[in-house]
């Protein structure tokens, strides 16, 4: 770790405007990642334009806190209306709803907060000692190492989603056919523009990202926006007790470093992190049957687990440039429209501002657990506001968005067509992230395979030239062989269990 | 609903088809491959096809099983909503340029309001109209610098 450059970065965080935006981000990330339907992604993708005008320092500071910001946030839906967030909450809702039934809303509150805090701080901790050697380890990629890299992304991200990989190709394909439209930098040539001037860019992503995430929840929100009842839960005093910090303690301490390492991982998220947490505690609990109930150990885990995931994915985003889940891909349109490239050059190039936002996390956590825990009051308040109030105000602030990202009205018209696109997703049961990061990290990878073609005179044993291109290859393979393997472990695991019912019986 | 169902892999298909013959017939480059541009969306083109055609055969698998999501959005005051809501943007997109942000916002955030949260709540409509239309532009146009219409 470079010292000089951790204090420098330490000191930018603590710069007062930089404490005021990480406290401002964190509020805003928590009301919109409470609110049900809204995750992280979106809580991101329609607060963009909030970093539009800001030092590019201050804006990723500011992005992060609202992505972890939203992981806290997620969760106070889960507790309280037992309605996730977003999918990293679902596991919260196991245990902190039917302790909120109990009568414990206030104690699954503070043990969801102190446990996403302390989760949070572990990862952070991860993230000094592993950033700087994987950036230094990603200088040493081509073009082919690249290319099978972000491969390696998107096929991870595809094969997680297990049940409907053949609709998560899809998704895929169209985001990178879209990431095709524009002129070719290589060349000059002009594709599928249709003779628009405007599209001879590209189509923003930032402008599907804004459609997808923000126009799309809403209109798919609307489905079910006359039977949303309102439920008022009584919190009561926000701490927990002894016995339950005691029973705690241990799932939060076992669950931070695992969650770090799933957010690591290309295309694993939150959502795995805090059902591996969750599954984690409940094998070896003593007590596994109290899982469920409202045992407060089924609440600290996953909830430690979900936000260290959310700080181990900054981790392949900042050292690669490489975005491994949904909300990454979206803060990396964000900075590099913000003129930010995240990659092994970042370190090297402006090592302030990567030490910056490491160190605003450390800030950012104490921050939010103050928050949630202070100002849960106001939070659960939030919750009240009725929906039919809040969808239109999100629409708005995505029109917003939009015209600033290019000052032109034609771009609303975009933005309503890839709203609806997002709205199908949802109900056709396509999986949004592949679609997103495709389209991302699309042009990239084109360029970056075709340099590797033109450097080896077409040859393509440049892809197998390197010991690092053919372990990506393998894992590549091994992540699309995953749901394989998964699906044989149950089948066999069924079997046994028959075999075990019919031997008793 | 079996119309969407079925439909959705027929759109995909026809539209890899067209994706492939849009590709093999781009310009040629004048700069090294004359063929480098075309090659890596006809490879998507192609494996599009490939996805679309098991996703057909996958959806005719299950043709007789309901998507409870395609039905609701088809029910009730759903499809409305969902066509307002895209209209009142049209509508915004033509006005913004002509009678400026804070108007168009008005009218837009207004009818938006008033139509999905209903006339009943016409006090509720107006002030977060009126506060919120007022605060973003406050917050967009004064404090950070978005030069607004």
């Amino acid at each position: 770790m470079d010292v000089s450059s951790f204090v420098e970065g330490l000191s930018i965080a603590l710069e007062p405007i930089n404490i005021m935006w990480i406290i401002i981000g964190g509020f805003l990330g928590t009301v919109v990642g409470m609110l049900p339907g809204l995750g992280p992604a979106t809580a991101v993708a329609v607060l963009i334009p909030v970093t539009f005008g800001m030092n590019p320092v201050s804006a990723i500071i500011l992005m992060a806190a609202i992505y972890y910001g939203a992981m806290y946030g997620g969760s106070r839906s889960s507790i309280l209306l037992n309605t996730p967030g977003d999918g990293s909450a679902i596991a919260a809702t196991f245990d902190g709803y039917p302790m909120a039934k109990k009568g414990q809303a206030g104690q699954a509150l503070a043990i969801s907060a102190v446990a996403s805090f302390i989760g949070g701080m572990i990862a952070v901790v991860g993230f000094i000692f592993l950033a700087e050697p994987l950036a230094n380890f990603a200088l040493k990629f081509g073009p082919a190492e690249y290319f099978l890299l972000m491969l390696l992304t998107l096929s991870a991200i595809v094969a997680l989603s297990i049940g409907k990989m053949v609709k998560g190709f899809l998704a895929m394909m169209i985001g990178l056919a879209l990431s095709t439209v524009g002129i070719d930098t290589q060349t000059g040539v002009y594709r599928f523009t249709m003779g628009f001037p405007h599209l001879s860019e590209g189509i923003d992503f930032l402008i599907v990202i804004i459609g997808v995430y923000a126009i799309g929840e809403v209109l798919y929100n609307f489905l079910n926006i006359d039977q949303q009842k309102k439920e008022k839960k009584k919190v009561g005093k926000v701490w927990f007790s002894k016995e339950q910090w005691k029973r705690s303690k241990w799932p939060i301490l076992r669950s931070g470093p695992l969650g770090f390492l799933v957010g690591v991982l290309p295309g694993a998220g939150g959502s795995i992190a805090s059902m591996i947490g969750y599954t984690t505690e409940k094998q070896i609990s003593k007590k596994p049957e109290e899982f469920g109930e409202g045992a407060v150990e089924g609440l600290a885990a996953p909830e430690s687990a979900n936000n260290a995931a959310s700080v181990g994915a900054m981790i392949p985003l900042l050292t690669m440039g490489i975005p491994g889940s949904g909300t990454t891909a979206v803060m990396l349109g964000a900075l590099i429209m913000l003129g930010l490239r995240p990659g092994p050059l970042l370190f090297e190039q402006q090592p302030e501002t990567a030490w910056a936002l490491i160190n605003s996390m450390f800030i950012g956590n104490i921050a939010l657990v103050i928050i949630n825990i202070l100002l849960v009051g106001l939070l659960v308040k939030i919750l009240d506001t009725p929906a039919k109030v809040l969808y239109p105000i999100i629409v708005l602030l995505a029109f917003i968005g939009t015209y600033t990202l290019s000052y032109s009205t034609i771009d609303f018209f975009l933005l309503l067509v890839f709203g609806i696109f997002g709205l199908m997703m949802k109900v056709l049961d396509f999986p949004i992230a592949p679609l997103v990061l495709a389209l991302i990290v699309g042009v990239d990878m084109e360029q970056n395979f075709r340099m590797a073609l033109l450097s080896s005179n077409g040859s393509i044993g440049i892809f197998f030239s390197s010991g690092v291109s053919i372990t990506l290859i393998i894992l590549t393979l091994l992540s699309l062989l995953y749901p394989l393997i998964i699906k044989l472990v149950n089948k066999k695991r069924q079997n046994s269990q028959k075999d075990q019912i019919t031997k008793s019986s | 609903m079996k119309t969407i169902k079925m439909g959705v892999p027929t759109f995909l298909i026809i539209f890899s088809i067209v994706f492939l013959i849009a590709s093999l017939n781009l310009p040629k480059a004048n700069l090294g491959n004359p063929n480098a541009p075309i090659y890596f969306p006809a490879g998507l083109s192609i494996i599009m096809l490939i996805f679309s055609v098991i996703y057909f055969f996958q959806e005719l698998k299950n043709f007789h099983k309901e998507n409870e999501y395609i039905k609701q959005i088809l029910s009730g005051r759903t499809p409305k909503l969902i066509g307002f809501t895209l209209l009142f943007g049209g509508i915004y997109a033509l006005i913004f340029d002509r009678i400026g942000f804070l108007f168009s916002t008005i009218i837009y955030l207004g009818a938006l309001l008033f139509y999905i949260n209903g006339l009943k709540k016409w006090l509720v409509n107006i002030i977060v109209t009126i506060s919120f239309s007022f605060i973003s532009w406050y917050a967009f146009s004064v404090l950070l610098g978005v030069s607004l219409p």
